[in-house]
């Protein structure tokens, strides 16, 4: 009854503005000017540009210049040379400093030395996502605060100044027992930061190659993890000596491959969709994975790892004994594992065994 | 203060909730104690709807009943993507650049890490890229490395970078190719050895079967029926006693649709609502003057099985899996303009 009275009032609030230029129609497009009010459609719409990344343009060019444009030829029989100055750019190899005359070209540049090409598709899983994933995390992660609700006050996050002393200034308070780091606050879901999968993580070390001096596990596991992700692997050299794991500081241990983006999608659906069903009695990732804030991290036995369509191909060139096994980390923009877990359960992953969050 | 005093409150506070307040938010408000809103919202003044004056008599004499919302829960069933959806021009060209300088910038293919020397598998190999040029399969005919290789643009009306004809190309290259006059190499028939992807576009699609679940692979479908008066709309119902909205949405899929459909409503919030007036009627178990309806919408999705409108109790005489813009043309704009921000784009 209030609410309705209230609507009612609004309304008639809004019909009687006292300010100066509101009685004119506020939306341009429904201005009408002397010119364009005999029948045709007002000037503004027209001015609009139809997209062209959704029709196929209508090209002005004469169809028979279309018909015999041939650039090949033209280029041969040219007269002149192209302009190597334009054509023969190769990017300085070293940065010398915003200074130097000689700047790099961005790394979005084909010239550039940096230059990755891509993306080549829009992957299933991120179509997926974005049509039906993202929506249901959003309906499921609802909360509701009815109106009058105020956020209960939380407690100081990080040190006032104290006294005299700026030691304190922005230290983190005296930790609660049992942590002894400060979490990040967890935020309610909204449309603006529903969890994603940013980023996934292949890692694998080959101890082997430190223990018996045999570089050659190194080089097929950089292999087997750059035919797996499709991305170029990152050499880690182990940082202090472990005897009792074969480690040895200063020497090549570990190689990664940090994926985004499509290469990242792809890898994930082809983890899910492809390796893990066929694992025998594959129990999925443990419900105990997770960092508290976000990332989930599973792994593969080097048998499991060769069921990838990729290393399946062409089996017989991998040294059977030098396979690795791998660690899969999973990043996403969740703040807990709660929300991770839900969203790469959405994606199909399966989880088992007791879960914590 | 002790939990049980708090319970008391609590209860107490139930116990006078005002209709107009749902009954999470009131116990979410009277769980507080400092709560000025909920008081607030308790002793919201009723303002009375003006009548004859006769009955202004009538009223002073016994208690006018409370106007409020007849509460119903609908479901907004729907059916998402199936398939990947079409590319739009631009993005198809982009792709086809983008892997044409890949072809030029990456270092050459490590054919002999993939392709063993002097197996059957090399004799196609080397048929196949003396054809084509570059090991990538679907970029057509081009060589990267030659000096020519900066014409790596096609021409106006070239179809290189349609779907279709990417999916053909892949499908030509799975096959075996056979070298004239060799022995042992015979070549099969395409669909013996290749399977190849189902139409994008169905049966339902080119018959126009608006109740088939199978139309609109790349859209999301939504269910709707249509109602005794011969409009369209969500299926619905009142929600009864003190039934929750998921609950309610579930009970209304098995009474309109039937029993055939493996259903997941998706949260336990409602994703819309959609309000409307009538001339009041009074409703004697609740003691109140019901003005209008106010339909909450619970999200759901169908996993499996099909509507089936043979037994439903609301009065349905048909239904339909529409995609967005097919809705907006069956509905009523006051209906389209209340459901139109909780559909997908796709």
């Amino acid at each position: 009854m209030a609410l309705r009275d209230l609507g009612r009032a609004s309304c008639r609030a809004l019909w009687r503005d006292g300010r100066p230029g509101v009685g004119a129609p506020i939306n341009p497009l429904a201005r009408r000017n002397i010119r364009t009010r005999a029948g045709a459609k007002p000037r503004d719409l027209n001015d609009l540009e139809s997209s062209s990344f959704l029709t196929p343009i209508r090209h002005p060019v004469p169809e028979e210049k279309v018909s015999t444009f041939d650039p090949l030829a033209r280029s041969e029989n040219s007269k002149r040379p192209l302009p190597s100055s334009r054509y023969q750019y190769r990017s300085p190899k070293y940065y010398r400093g915003p200074l130097h005359p000689h700047q790099p070209p961005r790394p979005s540049d084909p010239a550039s030395r940096e230059f990755y090409a891509g993306p080549f598709s829009l992957p299933r899983l991120q179509q997926t996502y974005e049509s039906t994933i993202a929506s249901d995390i959003l309906a499921l992660q609802y909360t509701h605060y009815p109106p009058g609700y105020k956020a209960p006050p939380r407690g100081p996050r990080l040190r006032e100044w104290v006294g005299d002393n700026p030691y304190f200034k922005g230290r983190p308070p005296r930790p609660p027992r049992g942590s002894d780091v400060l979490r990040p606050l967890d935020r309610p879901t909204t449309f603006r930061n529903i969890p994603k999968v940013t980023g996934v993580i292949v890692h694998t070390q080959a101890s082997a190659a430190s223990k018996q001096n045999d570089s050659a596990y190194l080089h097929v596991a950089g292999m087997a993890i750059q035919a797996i992700t499709g991305a170029r692997v990152e050499v880690h050299k182990a940082r202090r000596s472990v005897m009792q794991w074969g480690l040895r500081a200063g020497r090549n241990i570990a190689v990664t491959a940090e994926l985004k983006g499509e290469t990242m999608y792809h890898f994930l659906s082809k983890t899910i969709e492809m390796v893990m069903p066929r694992i025998k009695d594959y129990p999925g990732v443990p419900g105990t994975s997770g960092d508290d804030v976000g990332n989930i991290t599973f792994g593969f036995k080097p048998a499991e790892l060769s069921l990838y369509p990729e290393i399946e191909v062409n089996y017989d060139a991998y040294p059977p004994k030098m396979i690795p096994g791998c660690h899969i980390t999973v990043q996403t923009s969740a703040t807990n594992d709660y929300e991770a877990r839900l969203l790469l359960m959405s994606m199909g992953m399966p989880f088992y065994g007791k879960v914590q969050d | 203060m002790s939990s049980g005093s708090s319970g008391a409150r609590r209860l107490a506070s139930i116990a006078t909730r005002p209709d107009t307040v749902c009954r999470s938010c009131w116990q979410s408000i009277a769980r507080r104690p400092y709560s000025a809103a909920a008081a607030a919202v308790a002793e919201a003044p009723e303002t009375p709807e003006t009548s004859s004056n006769s009955n202004q008599k009538a009223a002073k004499d016994a208690p006018k009943p409370r106007i409020a919302y007849q509460i119903h829960a609908g479901v907004c069933l729907s059916r998402p993507p199936q398939i990947t959806r079409d590319l739009t021009p631009f993005e198809e060209s982009f792709f086809l650049y983008q892997k044409r300088l890949n072809e030029r910038l990456s270092l050459p293919f490590t054919r002999y890490f993939y392709i063993a020397k002097g197996t059957v598998a090399e004799a196609d190999w080397k048929r196949k890229i003396k054809a084509r040029l570059t090991p990538a399969r679907d970029i057509g005919v081009f060589n990267p490395f030659k000096k020519q290789g900066w014409n790596d643009e096609v021409l106006v009306g070239d179809t290189l970078r349609e779907q279709e004809s990417q999916v053909d190309a892949l499908l030509k290259d799975a096959i075996p190719s056979a070298a004239p006059g060799q022995e042992g190499m015979v070549v099969a028939k395409e669909d013996v050895l290749v399977e190849k992807p189902m139409p994008r576009v169905t049966e339902s699609d080119i018959t126009g079967d608006r109740r088939s679940l199978n139309r609109l692979l790349q859209r999301t479908l939504y269910l709707v029926v249509k109602n005794s008066q011969g409009k369209w709309l969500f299926p619905h119902d009142q929600v009864v006693g003190k039934e929750w909205l998921h609950n309610a949405a579930e009970r209304i899929l098995v009474q309109s649709g039937g029993p055939n459909m493996n259903t997941w409503v998706v949260g336990n919030h409602p994703i819309g609502w959609f309000r409307y007036n009538f001339t009041s009627i009074l409703n004697p178990d609740r003691g109140t003057e019901e003005i209008g309806r106010k339909v909450f919408f619970m999200k759901a999705r169908i996993m499996a099985g099909q509507a089936d409108l043979q037994n439903n109790i609301f009065g349905y005489q048909d239904f339909a899996w529409l995609s967005r813009e097919e809705l907006e043309e069956a509905v009523t704009k006051k209906y389209w303009d209340a459901i139109k921000n909780m559909l997908a784009d796709r």
